[in-house]
């Protein structure tokens, strides 16, 4: 579905992304973990398109998308869930929606684009608030605008960047269930994550990153006991 | 609501028993309704998130444009050159200022303005600093010519800031100035809608300083293309109400109507109240003077 091929960044001295290669299968569900400063984030913004690589391509549904605009990239089928959430601030929660629906897929109309949002309204259980501004929600509430938003657009691929970030335990598991929804209904994910038990209750694969490098792909309890992974990450956490 | 009230009492102005002040009265009107014009045309670009300084440049533009060519093409296909001829500048102008945002955008623009305003200085076929005599509308056929063609520069102005602050477009706007990263990655083609509103806007700016120059009958760089306007362009609007089109529109007329008033019964040093009455509604107001009757939460 998605395949990167060699992806390089570099940013001045220091090495964001070095050769990175990956395959997304349809319908699964991918995490990608690694310490800080690891480049996930930089993996993401990649992908999304808001930094071009310095090499590298990206192919996504079998077009190479390595340039495109991050808006055309949305138009493809490519959604993005930021890790600081980022609502726009004057708009109620229904307005945020309504700009992921309405450009999210060209040429939808206002009324399809109503459509669109109640659906994902009430996908994200955002219903009680949908006429509050986004500026007055709560961290959780922010959380799931920024996913509702994404959704908004139609996704057939999500890229979600710690979107659990700063949730409590009981958040995070309700968060967990719905991206197994997300997926459910045909999206497949590829998240960031901090917290391991979300990773292995989610994920169908992990990725490692280090320094900018894959280190390790495979199922949670594979990489788990890779020994590298241990000495890069789960090692040096403990 | 309120823009239809406003463009029917302009319409109607001229029919009204006004007594000996009749003429004084439609001149400022005429003056007030291009400062609320040209106040719509720099909101409608602010609410693209994009601060411009250079509405005073698109003003003069449009001024020399529909100035220069009024002579061959005729009175409205001069204003309308006037007003391509501001759109282009803005067109080149946006390109160049795409990547920048607020303060840098703003300074940008400053130096276009300023730049604009030395070329037509130095220029010859603009009359350079002794400045230039222009023809009335319509070669002065109808003494209300270009009083008319304020109320409907005006109308224009107000209808666009209307049609642009519902659907499609006030979304794309709104995101494009909340958040422009996050707009592009929803798949709003931020680009566009930069470009598009800067060349509406300056669109329109050059269409009031079409008009402006049809009725001051002369032109100056240092008039056409003064900062002053500049600054007026983006007062009116924060004094107002942003990203409204009663904001601008009201805001226009009562600025420019306080203004003819202090100056009558002041006279020299009417500026210091003038300045005191904008600071205290800009600190008072945040919201501008639509603000005041719109609680609670307003239209993003």
């Amino acid at each position: 579905m998605l395949r990167v091929e060699g992806l390089s960044k570099r940013f001045g001295g220091i090495v964001a992304a070095y050769g990175v290669n990956l395959e997304v299968h349809p319908g699964e569900i991918l995490g990608v973990i690694g310490p800080n400063g690891a480049g996930k984030s930089t993996l993401l913004n990649l992908l999304s398109g808001l930094l071009r690589p310095d090499a590298g391509r990206i192919e996504f549904l079998g077009e190479e998308i390595t340039q495109a605009p991050p808006e055309v990239r949305t138009w493809k089928g490519l959604g993005r869930a930021f890790q600081i959430v980022q609502p726009f601030p004057e708009m109620s929660v229904w307005e945020n929606l309504m700009v992921g629906a309405l450009y999210g897929k060209p040429g939808t109309g206002l009324k399809q684009a109503q459509r669109v949002v109640e659906e994902v309204i009430a996908l994200t259980g955002l219903a009680p608030k949908a006429q509050t501004p986004a500026g007055e929600l709560t961290l959780l509430e922010d959380k799931r605008l920024e996913l509702a938003r994404a959704l908004a657009t139609r996704p057939k691929l999500l890229l979600l960047d710690e979107v659990m970030a700063g949730l409590r335990p009981a958040e995070a598991l309700e968060a967990v269930e719905l991206i197994r929804r997300i997926r459910a209904s045909g999206v497949t994910v590829v998240f960031i994550e901090h917290l391991m038990p979300v990773v292995q209750a989610l994920a169908d694969r992990v990725v490692v990153m280090d320094y900018g490098q894959v280190i390790a792909l495979g199922h949670y309890d594979e990489v788990a006991a890779n020994p590298r992974v241990r000495e890069a990450y789960l090692g040096r956490a403990r | 609501m309120i823009a239809a009230a406003i463009l029917l009492l302009a319409l109607l102005l001229p029919s009204l028993p006004l007594g000996e002040w009749r003429a004084f009265l439609l001149d400022t009107a005429q003056f007030a309704f291009l400062t609320s014009a040209l106040a719509l045309a720099w909101d409608l670009l602010a609410r693209s998130g994009q601060l411009s300084l250079a509405h005073g440049a698109f003003f003069g533009l449009g001024a020399y444009a529909a100035a220069l060519s009024a002579p061959a093409l005729g009175t409205l296909p001069a204003l309308l050159a006037g007003g391509l001829v501001a759109a282009l500048a803005s067109f080149l102008l946006g390109l160049a200022t795409l990547r920048l945002h607020g303060m840098y955008f703003a300074i940008a623009t400053l130096a276009f303005s300023e730049v604009m305003r030395t070329l037509v200085l130095k220029a010859q076929f603009t009359g350079g600093s002794i400045g230039l005599p222009v023809q009335p509308a319509f070669s002065g056929a109808f003494p209300l010519g270009s009083y008319y063609l304020a109320v409907a520069v005006l109308a224009l102005s107000a209808g666009v800031s209307l049609l642009l602050s519902r659907g499609r477009w006030h979304y794309a706007m709104a995101a494009t100035r909340q958040g422009e990263a996050v707009a592009r990655v929803l798949g709003v083609p931020v680009v566009r809608v930069k470009l598009l509103t800067f060349g509406l806007s300056a669109f329109l700016g050059g269409l009031v300083g079409g008009v402006y120059a049809m009725k001051t009958l002369f032109l100056s760089p240092y008039d056409a293309f003064g900062l002053g306007r500049a600054v007026e362009a983006l007062v009116v609007p924060i004094f107002g109400g942003l990203y409204t089109t009663s904001g601008p529109l009201l805001g226009g007329l009562i600025i420019v109507g306080l203004e003819t008033w202090l100056r009558l019964r002041i006279g020299e040093g009417y500026l210091v109240i003038y300045g005191l009455v904008l600071i205290l509604a800009i600190l008072f107001l945040p919201r501008g003077l639509v603000g005041l009757f719109r609680k609670g939460v307003g239209r993003a």
